[in-house]
């Protein structure tokens, strides 16, 4: 029964990522009060479950990984509610929102479901997962692009041997506005093909998918990723900082894509 | 027919000349018509505040002085001896020059400013609207135009910056790219922040801050510029609400040093900030631009850009000016093609007049004739006729094409073979 609360925190979870995806291209906090009271009841539900595990089992669930994930979201949403109700401080949410959910969604694949329904799904699933994944590596190819164009730019103004007759690098205005962009959607798709891929993952693998190298090193450039977005909204990180963090996500990502070569395979069995 | 340019700009004429040579917009039609009457064909008026110009065709044989002098009468306060001396005419090539020329900007007091083709293509507008426009000026203008468009995608004539000011502009726009709801902050009001301002608003600037010591000039300042006051003990507070400023004041220290500008990125959350540094001796510390996203470009630095943009406007503007050379050079040839092309179609018209004439008297004796034989007859009497036009007309085309270089004068050859064919006149198009 426990697994069924922790499922439904996760989805009441995912509210707060969906405000987090917004904020990042609208900057409207409009949804914040929505999202914040699905949090909440995500992390009372979550608190029941972990309350029943404890009954269940007769000690604090912390036997293995997806519990201590699961117990470690809890404390980090009971933690962020705490934080909030005092200083009010709403941008963490965009931060942590997402964290907490994906913790808590591990958590949840503790117990393996039943396979897929059929092929066909299968081979959808995994189409939207490797196609998103894609569309978000572009976008942040083009990120890592405009940033060293950035850098470039910035150079040729800070030595002042900038001849706006032969310049033809974009200015930094604009780069700024398509590395932010790039980055964001690049985010949004990034992180679908996460949710995607570590479901895909879940039922294909069962409770083994979690010692997959490939999906930890996947959902450690995700979380790298995530960090840069974040450095970036609230700390106003831009120019060479940026740069260099989004080149470093570009290199995870290439490797992740390289573990990940022989996808093909495991497609076709 | 030929075109003929007057004018006076500011090269040649003073501004008090000017001025009162100028015409207004509103009395520009009165004026066309009234060049028509005086025996222009052709007509039109470009006044701007640098330059006014008049363009005419003419018949051959009118003086362009006498135009000119009529144009004068109705301008008072202005003798003829007075403007005379400033004056420059152009007929024919040399006036298509100088139209292409104005029309690509390279006659301008900056070369390169976009302005002068509107400005011309109204006059155009204004002329055509009056009728005053025929197919010598239709033909010279379109040409200009295209001419114009052509220098402005070959060349990068309207790409740099020429003054300090606009240096200034420059950089800005390739800091921020769109200035659009950008803030300047002016630190001292005087005569050199004044034109960077001018330039910044023209540029899309939406707000205008400005500090002085004396807060009357900034009043009246921030007045000419629809900005507002800052008391100059409060500027460091609102530093970082600004993404430009511009420092000419006459402290003889930094107003604005490392730390605090420090400060005012932080505060800015790394947008970047473009400081400007006019004043003598320098009023904010040069340490500034090693911050991150701070960039300082003192007085020394904007000269230096001004004057290596000038550097390569001159370059630019001599690719523009071959391009010219090898426009008017096209256009001329077509021009004088079309002078002889009314001798062509009569010296045909002629022949073929002749060729009804004679077989219409002997057709009756030859009887009835085949179908067949019918179009023998036509094809003879056709082909004798083609033969005998192929010599003068190409001769004519050869020696149009040829003309400027050769100096036998067209005019003879086309009057020989008028002659010789018995041409009449035929009303010029």
């Amino acid at each position: 029964m426990s697994v069924i609360w922790l499922r439904t925190a996760a989805a009441l979870y995912s509210c707060g990522l969906l405000y987090a995806l917004i904020y990042l291209f609208w900057k409207s906090t409009k949804l914040f009060t929505p999202a914040l009271i699905a949090f909440g009841a995500g992390a009372v539900l979550h608190l029941v479950s972990l309350v029943e595990l404890r009954l269940e089992t007769g000690h604090l669930p912390i036997n293995n990984f997806y519990e201590t994930s699961s117990l470690c979201a809890f404390l980090i949403a009971a933690l962020f509610l705490l934080l909030y109700s005092y200083y009010r401080v709403a941008i963490f949410g965009v931060c942590l929102f997402p964290v907490v959910f994906f913790m808590t969604f591990i958590g949840s694949t503790e117990f393996p479901v039943t396979a897929w329904s059929s092929p066909q799904l299968r081979n959808a699933w995994l189409l939207v997962h490797i196609t998103t994944v894609l569309i978000g590596y572009a976008a942040l190819i083009v990120a890592a692009v405009a940033s060293v164009y950035y850098l470039l730019q910035e150079r040729q103004l800070k030595s002042k041997k900038l001849d706006p007759a032969s310049n033809r690098l974009p200015p930094l205005g604009t780069l700024d506005r398509i590395i932010t962009q790039a980055m964001n959607a690049g985010f949004v798709f990034i992180t679908i093909g996460t949710v995607t891929g570590v479901i895909w993952a879940f039922i294909e693998n069962g409770t083994k998918w979690i010692f997959n190298p490939q999906i930890a090193f996947f959902l450690f450039t995700w979380v790298f990723y995530l960090a840069m977005i974040f450095l970036r909204i609230t700390a106003g990180w831009r120019g060479r900082r940026i740069a260099w963090l989004a080149v470093s996500v570009l290199g995870c990502s290439i490797i992740t894509w390289v573990t990940h070569l022989g996808i093909r395979s495991i497609w076709l069995q | 027919m030929k075109l003929v340019l007057a004018g006076i700009n500011h090269r040649t004429a003073p501004v008090q000349l000017r001025e009162k040579l100028a015409f207004r917009s509103e009395e520009i039609p009165a004026a066309l018509l009234d060049l028509q009457t005086r025996g222009a064909k052709e007509a039109l008026i470009l006044s701007t505040c640098n330059r006014v110009e008049v363009a005419a065709a003419l018949a051959e044989d009118f003086p362009p002085d006498c135009l000119l002098e009529n144009l004068l009468d109705n301008r008072h306060d202005l003798s003829w001896e007075a403007v005379r001396p400033h004056l420059y005419l152009y007929e024919d090539a040399a006036a298509i020059r100088h139209l292409f020329r104005v029309a690509s900007s390279l006659d301008s007091m900056i070369v390169g400013e976009p302005q002068i083709l509107g400005q011309l293509k109204g006059a155009y507008l204004q002329a055509r609207e009056q009728g005053t426009i025929g197919t010598v000026l239709d033909t010279v203008l379109t040409r200009a135009f295209t001419v114009a468009k052509r220098i402005r995608t070959e060349t990068d004539i309207g790409q740099n910056a020429v003054s300090v000011s606009y240096a200034a502009v420059e950089l800005a726009r390739e800091i921020f790219g769109s200035l659009n709801r950008k803030r300047v902050l002016i630190i001292g009001a005087g005569k050199m922040s004044e034109g960077a301002a001018r330039h910044l608003l023209r540029a899309g600037v939406t707000e205008i801050l400005v500090t002085n010591r004396t807060p009357q000039r900034a009043k009246q300042m921030a007045e000419a510029f629809r900005g507002t006051v800052v008391p100059y003990e409060a500027f460091p507070q609102r530093l970082a609400e600004v993404d430009i400023v511009i420092a000419s004041s006459g402290v003889p220290n930094y107003v604005i040093k490392r730390d605090l500008m420090q400060q005012v990125i932080e505060e800015r959350r790394n947008e970047p900030m473009f400081l400007i540094d006019i004043a003598v001796p320098r009023n904010i510390e040069p340490e500034v631009n090693r911050i991150e996203h701070a960039f300082l470009y003192d007085i020394d630095d904007l000269q230096r850009l001004a004057e290596r943009n000038l550097q390569t406007r001159r370059e630019v503007a001599q690719q523009a000016e071959n391009i010219v050379t090898e426009e008017v050079a096209r256009l001329e040839v077509r021009l004088r093609a079309r002078d002889v092309t009314p001798t062509i179609l009569s010296l045909q018209e002629q022949l073929e007049a002749i060729r009804q004439e004679v077989l219409l008297r002997y057709r009756g004796r030859l009887g009835s004739l085949t179908p067949e034989q019918e179009e023998a007859v036509e094809g003879l009497t056709r082909g004798i006729i083609n033969k005998i036009a192929h010599g003068p007309i190409s001769e004519m085309r050869r020696h149009a094409a040829a003309q400027g270089t050769e100096d036998a004068p067209q005019g003879e050859l086309i009057s020989a073979v008028r002659r010789m064919f018995r041409l009449r006149d035929r009303p010029s198009s």
